[in-house]
């Protein structure tokens, strides 16, 4: 009786893992297909991209459209841009969002609900609400045109999200920490630099992380601030090849994949980090 | 504690709190002044003559009416699809089978591509003629029409725009979810189990009770980020066909930036951004009385 029992529900767990794997090796193939059809394309000539019947593999591989992008546009000072912009971006939103996140955390002062509201309902705010203002302002103060500018820009959207993961991530860091280090003397940023800090590494790598992807994949802003092909992000280079008169493909997709790179890898080596912060931050907080 | 420290933390707390306050009230709520200053301006004006009038124009217009439809359509199924699609994968994914963290990461990687990309992409499979979806379909549906026109066609061209934000968008709702999976105790389903509690039971007795808080803020922030999604509709349609799959962010963005007028874009971000806002105050309330 008990072992027909054990037996029984030892099938049960075989045919749930087989169900699994069946449902997970079909999302694996929606989530790639797209992006092996782009890269199946970037692989190609631009005749064999135009030729029929549609071919899935390219017949003669060729790099010839990932080595025109850099030549017959300067995506390699788009890629500069962007690192740049994405990163003083990410670094600024994440330093002002954990000391702002640690005040949140561990002082009671007054208004402090309010803020914490007001810091809320700036998450909530659109880029499209200011994107008007910030041309003017940028273009009254001359930063239209700058990398400056647009980093800016950035830590309008970045900010709230890293304030609120920070919070998130310190409440979950024992106060007695805290304690223990006043009662050895040592001063509130002593203790946030010396001892929260290094605990909070999975939190902030998870806020840089964040902020970094949401720079880089902006398009809103760097088509509003930015109208010089030197200033031009990643993003933004690519959109202007779809805008051109004939499109050409191989290069389009072999910039966009390329552009997509940078996100892509750090995801891939850092989501461990990612999910913890986001488990500890965003969802027990 | 001495109430010498208690009056130094109080204040303390400011220090730490200021520079990000100042930085989102100098970069975000002066401009957000702006704006709704800019719509209340009478066009061309400048000083302090206030109108209505931007209000009553957008009030009457079919454009701006039809685009507020259909951003709340491609908000609703997006969401819908986020969260069906990012359920069963984060589900799926939390048995600890062999081989989860490879299948983790290839779910993942839609997200990691920008959204002008993710438009890019769908642009190209979709396309009538060179695009892979039209002989994909025919090798299963030999009778499909070889050059079907999925992106100009009136009643197909949103649900492809639809369809490829779902693609972009599930693993942000799967991430989270799969977070709060594995914050259930497992003891919880082991007494559920003792107790003879079936696999359906087990689901809908431990896990979705475990799961609401984070399924509603999962929720809360993809209707945001949808209602603000910009690139992927620029890129895939710009859109068409005529303002078929015009959402509010392009459409502002169109109204600023080809057409000119500042004030006219600015009424309708100033509405757009009062809409979301009532839209997210459920979730400001519930997570704000939460901490």
């Amino acid at each position: 009786m008990k072992r027909s029992a054990a037996a029984s529900e030892r099938r049960e767990r075989r045919s749930d893992a087989i169900l699994s794997y069946g449902f997970l090796v079909l999302s694996a193939l929606f989530a790639l297909f797209p992006l092996a059809w782009m890269l199946s394309t970037s692989l190609k000539s631009e005749a064999e991209a135009f030729s029929l019947p549609v071919r899935w593999i390219p017949q003669r591989l060729t790099l010839q459209a990932y080595g025109e992008m850099w030549t017959l546009k300067p995506f390699g000072l788009y890629f500069w841009n962007s690192i740049v912009v994405s990163g003083v971006t990410a670094l600024l939103s994440t330093i002002l969002g954990a000391l702002a996140g640690y005040g949140f955390s561990r002082f009671h002062f007054r208004g402090r609900t309010s803020l914490l509201a007001f810091f809320l309902a700036t998450q909530m705010i659109s880029g499209v609400l200011v994107i008007g203002p910030y041309f003017q302002v940028l273009a009254a103060v001359e930063l239209y045109n700058t990398l400056t500018g647009l980093i800016i820009a950035y830590v309008t959207i970045c900010l709230p999200f890293a304030a609120w993961m920070s919070k998130g991530y310190f409440d979950s860091i024992p106060k007695e920490l805290d304690e223990a280090g006043l009662v050895d003397g040592a001063s509130r940023l002593q203790i946030f630099l010396r001892i929260i800090c290094p605990i909070a590494v999975p939190g902030t790598v998870s806020t840089l992380l964040f902020a970094f992807l949401l720079a880089w994949q902006d398009l809103l802003w760097a088509l509003c601030l930015v109208s010089i092909d030197e200033k031009r992000t990643v993003t933004l280079g690519v959109a202007f090849l779809v805008g051109e008169f004939v499109i050409k493909w191989p290069m389009l997709t072999a910039a966009s994949l390329i552009g997509s790179l940078p996100t892509i890898l750090l995801y891939l080596f850092l989501q461990r980090y990612y999910v913890e912060g986001l488990a500890r931050g965003a969802v027990k907080g | 504690m001495p109430s010498g420290r208690t009056w130094h933390d109080r204040h303390l707390g400011y220090v730490f709190v200021l520079p990000a306050t100042l930085m989102l009230v100098a970069v975000l709520v002066f401009p957000a002044f702006i704006t709704l200053k800019l719509s209340v301006t009478p066009e061309g004006g400048s000083g302090w003559g206030l109108t209505l009038l931007h209000y009553q124009k957008a009030f009457r217009d079919p454009v701006l009416l039809q685009t507020f439809k259909n951003t709340f359509a491609f908000v609703a199924w997006s969401m819908a699809g986020h969260f069906v699609l990012g359920l069963a994968l984060a589900l799926a994914l939390n048995q600890a089978l062999p081989g989860q963290t490879f299948f983790r990461l290839i779910a993942l990687i839609p997200w990691t591509i920008p959204d002008v990309v993710a438009g890019i992409i769908f642009r190209w499979v979709l396309n009538p003629i060179h695009g892979a979806l039209n002989p994909l379909i025919r090798m299963v549906i030999p009778s499909f029409p070889a050059e079907f026109q999925w992106l100009s066609s009136p009643t197909l061209a949103f649900p492809s725009v639809i369809f490829a934000n779902v693609w972009r968008g599930y693993p942000l709702v799967m991430v989270m979810l799969l977070a709060g999976l594995m914050a259930i105790p497992r003891e919880l389903y082991e007494a559920a189990a003792v107790d003879g509690a079936g696999k359906l039971r087990r689901f809908f007795h431990v896990t979705l009770p475990g799961l609401s808080t984070i399924i509603l803020i999962a929720l809360a922030l993809d209707m945001v980020w949808e209602f603000r999604r910009f690139a992927l509709v620029l890129a895939m349609t710009g859109g068409g066909p005529g303002t078929l799959t015009e959402v509010l962010s392009t459409l502002v963005y169109k109204t600023y930036f080809q057409f000119f007028t500042f004030e006219y874009a600015s009424a309708m971000a100033i509405m757009m951004s009062a809409v979301l806002f009532v839209l997210s105050l459920p979730y400001i309330i519930l997570v704000g009385r939460e901490r």
